[in-house]
């Protein structure tokens, strides 16, 4: 009984980071452009805002600072692919490796590794938080609670509004919106940078409140997790909500399984997100779903032949 | 709009000058080599402006990467020595890309090729003489065994390869640590390593320094070579990467191509795995494989997955990697400057390829 309690009341902290960066890469690909470097800006956002807490120590600057780390390399991504018209996977790859290898070299040098910090305190949402088994659930920080609105706005603006509407017709067909007014290249762009600003939010919650200290490559296959996580939901937002909920569940039971004593081989209890990965890739697969509800041009550079 | 009477003020055009941009078709080969060195310049320049802010004093620059790795008989060696199973990574990388097949478990192929020999090792499995090749068949095979299920899933069933090989990486890497802090710990330490190969079970000099592997890895990429420009199923291969539908509708056996080349790049991944084990470390350690996985992506990109200019492209990685261990060593910068490096290089050089194919034409006036 215990056990299960403490377990649901961990499940958000693994839950929130899976969502915010799923969200943040359907953002950008329900706009066409096919986001592999996940990865990659979840360790800028990570490095970023342990840096800023360690410098100011204000939780919610160090966050934004994650946002905005992220959204300054996808820069880079965005005129890669856009722009330049490189190959969607190889710049997407060569993002992650950048970034692995930008943010261990920072860390490293400016002495940012293993330096423990102050996360957020717990906030208990009375009287939620007196409910039996799930009261754990409705005690957690800030930003689990902030999570929500965000999803919202994002499905809102995604499946509401007009610039919305523009934002998929952009992905869908970028030569009808191009035809319609719509500016392609300027919507592929913000939406690289707004989707790289919320994975870098889910980066920057990894490292400040729940690992709570910067370790090189901290993000361990999250972002790749992440990319699945938006295959098998197939661009709906909701859906990668409760695959991000299920991934949570599972990582939050790792450190619970131990906790109860149940012994089992480490390192295959460690290998489990990755398996579930692969196992529900293939369950999709089977179950004959996921191709098609696909952007229609996804990973297709635009190029109007003609500019004028 | 002839009917219209002007108005009093001739319009200004709305922007006196545009840029247009058009598709090159064709560009003369010294123009292409111009722009690449261009491109590789600037990557080597900005690598240098970050090694010099990270504490590298700028003088020395040239004096370690250049003139110690390359024109000093031992580095050179070093730069050999490490070259192998670089090599090996990049064809592996080639061969796959060539079948338009995303390998990103290059890592996890190498883990099962590390794995294998040293089972060979540890379990005595055949004579002494035969020890060495056994454990590099053994390599190749649990290389190929791993790169098979991404394949069949992603022809049978469309699953991403990005993603299931890079997810079999991570569950390679974990039960990697489980043999090495597990069963197959040496006894003998305190620290995650298998116990040391025999003297028999490592991989020989075959000539005053220079160990086997390294002519090893240029026979590889002969018969990489041989295999993607000569023999049939490289025919295929071209094929299937030029347009896959028309090679179906032409009767080229896809599906089977597509495996073969898969596999093959599997097992040349998994006896890299036996090169480093065999090789350099002369055990199975827990890192081995970091950044292998990486740089063969790398290196089949620049080198356009052809398997000799691979090799070439290696070797200067390989220099990279020497040069960022004797960094590390005399100034601490992080292994993984040589990451952020090849990653630099690969930005610059991938733009550079947006100058070759457009043209960049400005023109006056609205009507030019």
């Amino acid at each position: 009984m215990e056990l299960i309690t403490s377990w649901l009341g961990n499940v958000p902290d693994f839950a929130v980071p899976y969502a915010l960066a799923a969200l943040g890469l359907i953002l950008t690909e329900r706009a066409g452009v096919l986001a592999l470097g996940a990865e990659g800006l979840l360790l800028a956002g990570a490095l970023a805002s342990i840096g800023m807490q360690l410098a100011l120590g204000v939780t919610g600057l160090s966050l934004l600072a994650g946002m905005a780390a992220a959204a300054l390399v996808s820069v880079l991504f965005a005129v890669m692919v856009i722009i330049l018209r490189i190959n969607q996977v190889i710049a997407g790859l060569t993002l992650v490796f950048f970034c692995q290898g930008l943010t261990s070299l920072l860390g490293t040098l400016l002495e940012w590794t293993n330096q423990p910090i102050q996360g957020l305190p717990a906030l208990a949402l009375w009287p939620l938080s007196e409910l039996p088994l799930i009261g754990r659930l409705f005690n957690q920080n800030l930003m689990v609670y902030l999570t929500a609105p965000i999803f919202f706005a994002v499905v809102w603006y995604l499946q509401r509004s007009t610039s919305g509407l523009r934002l998929r017709a952009v992905g869908e067909n970028p030569q009808a919106a191009d035809a319609a007014g719509i500016p392609v290249i300027a919507y592929r762009f913000a939406a690289v940078m707004a989707g790289a600003a919320l994975v870098g939010l889910a980066g920057a919650y990894i490292a400040v409140l729940s690992t709570k200290m910067w370790i090189a490559d901290m993000s361990g296959g999250r972002g790749w997790i992440a990319v699945a996580l938006v295959i098998f939901a197939r661009w709906s937002p909701w859906k990668a909500l409760v695959g991000a909920l299920l991934f949570g569940c599972i990582e939050a039971l790792i450190p619970q399984l131990a906790a109860a004593g149940i012994r089992l081989p480490q390192y295959f209890v460690l290998m489990t997100p990755y398996a579930v990965t692969l196992g529900v890739m293939i369950w999709v697969a089977l179950s004959g779903r996921g191709q098609n509800d696909q952007p229609g041009a996804l990973g297709e550079p635009y190029v109007r032949e003609e500019r004028r | 709009m002839p009917d219209i009477a002007p108005t009093a003020a001739p319009r200004q055009p709305l922007a006196s000058r545009r840029y247009t941009l058009e598709i090159r078709q064709q560009m003369a080969w010294h123009w292409q080599a111009l722009i690449l060195a261009l491109a590789l310049l600037v990557g080597l320049g900005i690598s240098t402006a970050i090694l010099v802010a990270a504490g590298v004093p700028a003088g020395e620059l040239l004096n370690e990467f250049v003139l110690l790795t390359l024109f000093d008989l031992q580095s050179l060696k070093a730069v050999l020595f490490q070259a192998a199973p670089i090599i090996m990574v990049g064809l592996a990388g080639c061969i796959a890309f060539r079948a338009r097949f995303w390998n990103l478990g290059l890592e996890g192929q190498m883990i099962w090729g590390g794995i294998a020999a040293t089972a060979i090792s540890l379990f005595e499995v055949g004579p002494e003489a035969l020890r060495l090749p056994l454990m590099g068949l053994a390599a190749a095979l649990a290389g190929l065994a791993w790169a098979l299920a991404p394949v069949l899933l992603k022809l049978n069933l469309r699953v991403n390869e990005i993603i299931s090989t890079l997810m079999l990486n991570y569950i390679a890497a974990n039960f990697l640590l489980h043999l090495v802090y597990g069963a197959w710990k040496d006894p003998r330490d305190a620290f995650p390593y298998s116990p040391q190969y025999r003297p028999f079970e490592r991989i020989p000099e075959f000539f005053d320094g220079y160990s086997l592997a390294i002519p090893l890895a240029l026979l590889a990429a002969l018969l990489a070579w041989w295999f993607v420009s000569l023999c049939r199923a490289g025919l295929y291969l071209r094929f299937v990467d030029a347009n896959l539908r028309v090679a179906t509708a032409n009767g080229v056996p896809v599906r089977q191509v597509i495996i073969t080349s898969v596999l093959l790049s599997g097992s040349l991944a998994g006896l890299a795995g036996w090169l480093v084990a065999a090789g350099q470390e002369s055990r199975l350690t827990q890192a081995f494989y970091q950044g292998y996985g990486f740089s063969g992506i790398l290196i089949a990109f620049l080198a356009r997955n052809n398997p000799l200019a691979a090799t070439i492209v290696a070797l200067l990685v390989a220099t990279l990697f020497v040069a960022g261990r004797n960094l590390q060593v005399f100034y601490q910068i992080p292994f993984s400057m040589v990451q952020l490096i090849q990653a630099l290089i690969v930005i610059c050089v991938a733009s550079s390829d947006f100058f070759i194919r457009h043209r960049i034409r400005r023109t006056l006036g609205r009507d030019a």
